[in-house]
C-alpha cells in the first residue's frame, strides 16, 4: 500500500464524499510530488503516585521529513526553534526547565527513567556541528544567545564559565553517519539559579501544533503547572534515519513531567487562598492516647480523595488535537489518554462523553487507555476509596544525595551518598559535576567509601576519572567519574574544595545569598544484569544543587580604598611638603594668635552694639 | 605671698628658656629684648590667667625668633616653586591623560559636505538605443530628438538623468558592456497612427508610426521626433519624479539634516517644483512609505495561518518555485532572497479585530481600520532569526464560523499590504468542498501571484511601465539614490552626534568606517555617472553599511553618563588635602612679602 499522509479525516468520517477523497488521495500519492507530511502523536500517562500525589507526563512528538527542515520549509515543526537550529549549526538539543524536587524516596524512579528531566533551573545540551572548537563555541553562545530569546529565559548567561564538554556521560541519540559524527562537538551549559516560570511554558506551548488549544495540551495552565511539587519541561530534538529507507527525518519531542499535590489542588479549588482544614473535615487518629473531641492528630492518606481532571487542572480536555489524531482507515488508534488505575476506580462523568476506550490494553491489568475525539470535551474522574490503594511504586536503580560539609568561609566539602537498592547486581554510573570556577577542588581529597555487607575494597569503586581544572574567570571544572557501586551498598564520595574571592563586579546584587551550584548528573548507561541478564535501561538521575556562600565584601569597599589611600597620599605629602616649607623656631619664639583676646573683642562689640 | 612665689618661678623658667636659646642661636640675642617683645606682645591691659596658674605655663613669654637667612627664604621659595611646577606641569596633564576619552579624528568637514549633498551630483545617464531599418535619415531624427530632450533638461534644473540616444548597431553584438536602458523599434504601421507598445519581458518597446508619405518627408520626421520625444518621457517621467524626491532633502536643505522634518521638505518640493501636481508627490509619498529599507538580501517567510486545523498542509514548494522563482532570480542584482514557510494552526487573529456579517453578501467584513490591527503578533510566531530584514506574506484561512471574511477593498484579490512589513491574503475556503486538508498547487497560484505584486511594491519597484526588465533598471538606479542618500545622511548625523556630545568616546573603528564609507559614497558616484548603476548600488550599499556601523558603534554610547562632576568626587579625597597645604604655603610666602615691603616702605619713609 501507498504511505498515507497521516492526517486528520476524522471530520470526513461521516460524509459521503469519503471514498471520493480517498481515491483522490490515492492518486495524488500514486502520482509524483506530494507530501510527505509530518506525523503527530501526543499522550498524557496519569500515574497515581504513594502519599496523595498524582504524576501526569505529557508528551509531543512530531516528525518530519529532514529535507523540508533543511530547506526551511516547516509544517508541523515549528519555524522559530528550526531556523535557530539551522543558523547555529545544531543537529541535536537536547533542553530542560525544571522546579522541585523528585522525591524519590517517596515517589520511586523517575517517569521515562529520568531522560526528561534535568536538574534544578535551566540545562541545556547540544551537539553542535563545526570544523573546529572556536567555531563550536561561537555556535553554542549563538544557540544559548536565540533559545534565551525564544524561551524568555536567561539562557544567554550560559558562558564559557557554564559550559562543560561531558565526555562520559552523555552520548548522542540521534542518528549520524560516520563523516557527520566527527563533526559534532558537545557542549553542556546549565543555570541552577533560573527560576522556571509561566513566561517559559507560553513559548513552549506555541512550538505545538495545537497550541494549547485542542487536545492534550489544554491542561497545561500556568497557575496548575507551577504549583505543582514537581516539574520538568523538556525538549529535545534529534535527527532520526531509518536504515531500510536511507531517509532521514526530524523528531522534536516536548514533555512535561508533573507532581501534583491532589489535596493541595483539591483545597486551591475550593478557596484560592490557603487555609486549615475545617474540624469536622479532619480524620484524627483515635488511636492516640489524647484523642478525644478537642485534640485530633490528623491522620494522612487514610483516603483516597476523589478527584478528577477537571477538579486538578481547572479545566477538561477540549477535544483531541485533529492532528494527533489518525485517519480511521489506518486501523490503529494510539491512545491520547492512559492511567495507570485499576478500572473499578474510575467513573464516566454523565455529562461528559467518554472517549472510546483503547483496544489495546492487555499489556498491564491496571492500565485504561482511551482515544480522544475531535471537539469532544473528555474529563476522567476517581472516585473516593477506603482504605486507600497503594498505588505501584517502582524502586529506582539508585538514590542520590549531595549535600555541603565543612564549615567557615574559606574551605568546604561536597558530600555524595549514592545507595544502590538492588540486592544482587552491583550498577556501573558516571558521575559528572560541573562546577563553577570559583569552587576549587583538591582532587587529591576525592575519595571513594564503601559501607557494605560484601568486602568491596574502596580503590575498586573508581574505575576511571576525567578531570578538566578550572581557569579563572574562564571555565569552570569539570569532574567526571566512572564508578562501580555495589549491591545493597553505599557508596560515599567526598572532596574538599577551597572557595576564592571574587572581584567586587562580580557579585549579583544579592550576594549574601550564595552561588548556585549546578546538579550533579549521574548517568547510568544501558547495562546488562549479571544475576539475569535482564536490561537496565540507560538512566540518569540528578541530585538537588547546592548553595554556595562565599566571602561577601563591604560593597562600600571601593569608596573606602579611594579615601584611604588618598588620604595616606595626602598625609606623606603634606608632612613632607611641611618639613621643607615651614621654619622651625623654639616654643617661646612662637607668635601667638591671641584667640581668647580676639573672641572676647568680638563679643564685646557684639554687646555694645546691642546696648546701642 | 602667693604671688611672689608665682614670680620667682616664672622668672626660674625664662633663665632656663634663655641658655636654651643661646644655645640654639649663637647668644648675640640680648636678654633685654626678650622681655621688651614680652611686653609689646601682650595687650596693654591684658593679664595672663594662664601665667598666674601655679602650673607654671613657660608660654607665656615670647621672643621674637630670629630673622631668617635668605638662604632659607630662596630654599622656601624654591620648594615651593618647584611643589606648585610639579603639580601644574605633571600632575595635572597625567590627570588629565588617565581620565580623558579618547576621540579618534574624523573627517568632520568631509562628512558635512556628504550629507548636504555638495560632493556629488548625482546624475543617471541613460543611454537609448533606436532601430530604424526603414527610416532614411535616422540620424537626424535622433538629432532633433536628443535637441528636444536636451531643451526639456536645461528648462528644469534638477533633472538628474539624461537621456542619451544611439542609432543601435546592425549586429547586436555591442550592448553588453554598456548598459542600455531601452531599446526603441521604429515600424511603420498604417493603420494605428502613433502609438507605442512596451513589451513585459524585454526592454523593447515599439514605437509605431504612419509611413510617410512622398510629398511631406520633413512633415513626417518632425512628427515622429516628437512622439518619440514624448514616449522617452512618459517611459521614464515616474522614475525621474521618485529619484528627484529620494534626493530633495540633500539639495533642497543645504542646513542642518536634523531640521528637515516632512513639512520644510513638503515646502521645498512646493518651491522647486511649482508645476508638479500635488497628486503625483502624494503617490509617490504613499508609495515610498510601503517601501522597506534597502538591504542586499531579504529573508521572506511565507506563512499559513489557519484558524482551525485545516488545511494541514499545502504545497508551498513547488508552488514558490513555479510562480515565484523567475522574480526572485530576475531581482538577484540588486537583492538577495532566502526563503522560509511555515504551517500555523489554530491561529487566531487579534481579540480587537471583529468582523462584522454582512446580510446582503452573506459574507464577514473586516473594517479598514481593524487590517492594521489585523496581525496578532502576540501569538503568531513570525520573528525570525536572520540578520536580514523579514518580509512576511500570510495566508489566512479563517474559522468556518466567519467565513467567507472579506475586506473592504476594490480589488477581488481579498488581500492587503502591511507597508515595510508583509502582505497578507484572506482565503475563503468552501467547507463543504471535499479535499480541504491540503492547499494545492492551483489553489495556491493567485494567492503566490499577489504576493508577488506585493513584493514588487515592498521593494520599491515603480509600477510602470509595462516592462518589468525596465521596472526593475528603475528600481536599481532608485535604489543607489536612496542608499546613497541614507549613506551621507547617516554621515552627517554621525557628525552632528559627536559635535553635540563632547563627553563620548569615538574608537579607531568609528573614524575607520567613516574613512570608508566616505571612499565608497565617492566610488559609488562615479560608477553612477559612467552609467553602470548595478556597481554603484554595489558601492553604496557599502557606504552605508559602513556609515550605520560607524553610528551604532556600542562603545561610544557606554561613556554619555559619566558625568564630570563624578570624577571630580573620587579624586576630592586627594585632590583636597593635597592643595591645602600648597595654597597656605603660597599665602604665607605672600603673606611674608607684604610685610616685607611694608617694613621696607616704613624704612625708608
Amino acid at each position: 500500500m501507498t504511505p498515507f499522509p497521516s492526517r486528520s479525516h476524522q471530520w470526513l468520517s461521516s460524509s459521503p464524499l469519503d471514498i471520493f477523497t480517498f481515491l483522490l488521495l490515492l492518486l495524488l500519492t500514486v502520482f509524483g510530488n506530494t507530501v510527505v507530511a509530518d506525523t503527530y502523536k501526543e499522550k498524557l500517562d496519569l500515574q497515581p503516585l504513594p502519599g496523595q500525589f498524582l504524576l501526569a507526563s505529557f508528551n509531543f512528538q512530531s516528525h518530519g521529513p529532514i529535507e523540508a527542515f533543511n530547506k526551511q520549509m516547516f509544517q508541523l515543526f515549528p519555524r522559530s526553534l528550526g531556523q535557530i537550529l539551522q543558523y547555529t549549526h545544531t543537529r541535536e538539543l537536547h533542553l530542560r526547565f525544571a522546579l522541585g524536587r523528585w522525591d524519590s524516596e517517596l515517589w520511586g524512579a523517575q517517569p521515562g527513567n529520568g531522560q526528561n528531566a534535568g536538574g534544578t533551573g535551566v540545562e541545556t545540551w547540544a551537539w553542535v556541528e563545526a570544523d573546529n572548537e572556536a567555531e563550536a563555541e561561537a555556535r553554542w553562545t549563538a544557540l544559548n544567545n536565540a533559545l534565551s530569546g525564544l524561551f524568555c529565559a536567561s539562557l544567554n548567561f550560559i558562558d564559557s564559565t557554564r559550559t562543560i564538554r561531558p565526555v562520559m556521560s552523555f552520548k548522542p541519540t540521534g542518528d549520524y553517519s560516520k563523516k557527520d559524527k566527527s563533526r559534532l562537538f558537545l557542549l553542556h551549559g546549565s543555570l541552577p539559579k533560573e527560576p522556571v516560570c509561566t513566561e517559559n511554558l507560553t513559548p513552549f506551548l506555541k512550538l505545538l501544533p495545537c497550541k494549547g488549544k485542542s487536545g492534550i495540551s489544554t491542561l497545561l495552565d500556568g497557575h496548575k503547572l507551577f504549583d505543582a511539587s514537581f516539574q520538568s519541561m523538556s525538549i529535545d530534538v534529534r535527527p532520526i534515519c531509518s536504515p531500510h529507507t536511507e531517509t532521514c527525518d526530524i523528531e522534536i519531542q516536548q514533555t512535561i513531567d508533573m507532581v501534583l499535590d491532589i489535596s493541595r489542588s483539591l483545597q486551591r479549588k475550593d478557596s484560592p487562598v490557603p487555609r486549615p482544614r475545617d474540624q469536622h473535615e479532619l480524620i484524627c487518629d483515635t488511636s492516640k492516647p489524647y484523642a478525644s473531641n478537642e485534640y485530633c492528630y490528623p491522620m494522612d492518606n487514610s483516603v483516597d480523595l476523589p478527584w478528577s481532571l477537571s477538579d486538578l487542572f481547572g479545566r477538561t480536555i477540549s477535544g483531541g488535537c485533529p492532528l494527533a489524531i489518525n485517519p480511521p482507515e489506518k486501523g490503529d488508534e494510539a491512545p491520547h489518554v492512559c492511567i495507570h488505575a485499576p478500572e473499578k476506580k474510575l467513573k464516566t462523568m454523565q455529562t461528559l462523553e467518554l472517549a472510546a476506550p483503547a483496544t489495546s490494553q492487555g499489556v498491564q491489568p491496571d492500565l485504561n487507555c482511551y482515544v480522544l475525539k475531535e471537539n469532544v470535551p473528555f474529563d476522567i474522574s476517581f472516585s473516593k476509596q477506603q482504605p486507600p490503594i497503594s498505588p505501584l511504586r517502582q524502586e529506582p536503580l539508585l538514590y542520590a544525595e549531595r549535600s555541603f560539609t565543612g564549615h567557615g568561609q574559606e574551605h568546604g566539602g561536597v558530600k555524595t551518598v549514592l545507595r544502590n537498592p538492588d540486592p544482587v547486581d552491583s550498577i556501573g554510573v558516571v558521575y559528572l559535576e560541573s562546577l563553577p570556577w570559583f569552587m576549587k577542588p583538591y582532587l587529591h581529597t576525592f575519595k571513594a567509601r564503601v559501607l557494605s555487607a560484601s568486602d568491596v575494597r574502596e580503590e575498586d569503586v573508581i574505575l576511571d576519572l576525567y578531570y578538566r581544572p578550572a581557569l579563572d574567570r574562564k571555565r569552570g571544572t569539570q569532574l567526571e567519574a566512572k564508578l562501580i557501586v555495589p549491591p545493597n551498598s553505599v557508596v560515599i564520595l567526598t572532596y574538599d574544595f577551597e572557595k576564592a574571592v571574587l572581584r567586587y563586579t562580580e557579585y549579583p546584587p544579592d550576594a549574601n545569598r550564595g552561588f548556585d551550584v549546578a546538579s550533579a548528573i549521574i548517568t547510568i548507561p544501558a547495562q546488562r544484569r549479571n544475576s539475569n541478564g535482564g536490561k537496565i535501561p540507560a538512566t540518569s538521575i540528578r541530585t538537588t544543587s547546592l548553595l554556595l556562600s562565599l566571602p561577601t565584601p563591604d560593597f562600600s569597599m571601593p569608596y573606602n580604598v579611594i579615601i584611604f589611600t588618598s588620604t595616606i597620599m595626602a598625609l606623606a605629602f603634606g608632612s613632607i611638603f611641611n618639613l621643607l616649607v615651614r621654619r622651625f623656631v623654639a616654643v617661646d619664639e612662637v607668635q601667638r594668635v591671641d584667640l581668647k583676646g580676639k573672641v572676647r573683642g568680638l563679643l564685646g562689640r557684639l554687646r555694645k552694639g546691642k546696648t546701642e | 605671698m602667693k604671688d611672689n612665689d608665682a614670680d620667682s618661678r616664672r622668672r626660674r623658667y625664662r633663665e632656663l628658656l634663655h641658655n636654651i636659646t643661646m644655645d640654639k642661636d649663637d647668644g648675640s640675642q640680648p636678654e633685654k629684648l626678650a622681655q621688651d617683645a614680652d611686653s609689646s606682645i601682650l595687650p596693654a591691659g591684658f593679664v595672663d590667667k594662664g601665667a598666674d596658674d601655679s602650673t607654671g605655663d613657660s608660654a607665656a613669654t615670647f621672643k621674637q625668633p630670629p630673622p631668617e637667612r635668605p638662604e632659607t627664604i630662596r630654599t622656601r621659595l624654591w620648594v615651593l616653586i618647584s611643589a606648585w611646577m610639579i603639580a601644574i606641569f605633571l600632575g595635572l596633564p597625567l590627570w588629565h591623560a588617565t581620565t580623558t576619552i579618547y576621540r579618534a579624528p574624523l573627517p568632520m568637514q568631509e562628512m558635512q559636505n556628504w550629507s548636504e549633498g555638495k560632493l556629488c551630483k548625482t546624475e543617471f545617464p541613460l543611454l537609448v538605443e533606436v532601430e530604424a531599418p526603414s527610416l532614411p535619415d535616422a540620424e537626424n531624427l535622433l538629432k532633433t530628438v536628443q535637441h528636444a530632450l536636451d531643451d526639456a533638461n536645461d528648462f528644469a534644473a534638477h533633472k538628474p538623468h539624461h537621456l542619451r540616444l544611439r542609432l543601435a548597431a546592425r549586429k547586436a553584438v555591442s550592448g553588453k558592456d554598456e548598459n542600455v536602458a531601452c531599446l526603441l523599434r521604429l515600424i511603420p504601421d498604417s493603420q494605428n497612427g502613433y502609438n507605442h507598445i512596451v513589451q513585459s519581458s524585454s526592454r523593447i518597446v515599439d514605437i509605431h508610426y504612419p509611413p510617410p508619405s512622398s510629398s511631406s518627408q520633413s512633415s513626417v520626421s518632425a512628427g515622429l521626433s516628437k512622439f518619440v520625444a514624448e514616449t522617452l518621457e512618459v517611459l521614464f517621467r515616474q522614475e525621474q519624479e521618485l529619484i528627484e524626491y529620494l534626493l530633495l532633502p540633500q539639495t533642497s536643505n543645504p542646513g542642518s539634516l536634523n531640521a528637515l522634518s516632512s513639512q520644510s521638505a513638503d515646502e521645498g518640493r512646493d518651491k522647486k517644483a511649482p508645476s508638479k501636481p500635488r497628486a503625483a508627490t502624494a503617490d509617490i509619498n504613499r508609495r515610498m512609505s510601503r517601501v522597506v529599507k534597502y538591504s542586499s538580501s531579504y529573508h521572506i517567510t511565507f506563512s499559513l495561518f489557519t484558524a482551525t486545523a485545516l488545511p494541514a498542509s499545502w504545497d508551498i514548494e513547488s508552488a514558490i518555485s513555479q510562480y515565484l522563482t523567475p522574480l526572485l532570480s530576475a531581482l538577484s542584482p540588486i537583492s538577495n532572497f532566502t526563503i522560509s514557510t511555515q504551517v500555523q494552526y489554530y491561529a487566531s487573529i487579534s481579540s480587537g479585530v471583529t468582523p462584522t456579517y454582512d446580510g446582503t453578501s452573506q459574507s464577514w467584513t473586516l473594517k479598514k481600520e481593524d487590517l492594521s490591527s489585523f496581525i496578532n503578533s502576540a501569538e503568531w510566531p513570525l520573528a525570525s532569526i536572520s540578520n536580514d530584514p523579514n518580509l512576511n506574506f500570510i495566508l489566512y484561512i479563517p474559522h468556518p464560523s466567519i467565513s467567507p471574511l472579506t475586506i473592504p477593498s476594490a480589488s477581488h484579490s481579498n488581500s492587503f499590504l502591511l507597508p515595510q512589513w508583509g502582505g497578507v491574503t484572506i482565503l475563503n475556503l468552501d467547507h463543504s468542498a471535499s479535499h480541504l486538508d491540503h492547499l494545492s498547487n492551483p489553489t495556491l497560484k493567485p494567492v503566490l501571484e499577489t504576493f508577488a505584486t506585493h513584493l514588487l511594491a515592498l521593494l520599491g519597484a515603480p509600477p510602470h511601465p509595462a516592462s518589468l526588465p525596465i521596472r526593475l533598471d528603475s528600481l536599481t538606479r532608485q535604489r543607489s539614490a536612496e542608499v546613497l542618500v541614507s549613506a551621507s545622511s547617516t554621515l552627517g548625523s554621525l557628525q552632528r552626534l559627536v559635535n553635540a556630545l563632547p563627553s563620548i568616546s569615538i574608537p579607531t573603528t568609528v573614524s575607520d568606517s567613516v574613512q570608508d564609507s566616505i571612499r565608497h559614497l565617492s566610488l559609488a558616484c562615479e560608477e553612477l555617472r559612467k552609467g553602470s548603476f548595478v556597481k554603484a548600488l554595489q558601492m553604496g550599499r557599502v557606504a552605508q553599511e559602513e556609515a550605520e556601523k560607524a553610528f551604532f558603534e556600542r562603545t561610544m554610547v557606554a561613556q554619555v553618563y559619566f558625568p564630570d562632576e563624578h570624577k571630580l568626587a573620587v579624586y576630592l579625597p586627594l585632590l583636597g588635602p593635597v592643595s591645602v597645604p600648597l595654597v597656605l604655603g603660597v599665602l604665607r610666602e605672600v603673606k611674608r612679602f607684604m610685610e616685607e615691603r611694608k617694613k621696607a616702605r616704613g624704612q625708608s619713609a
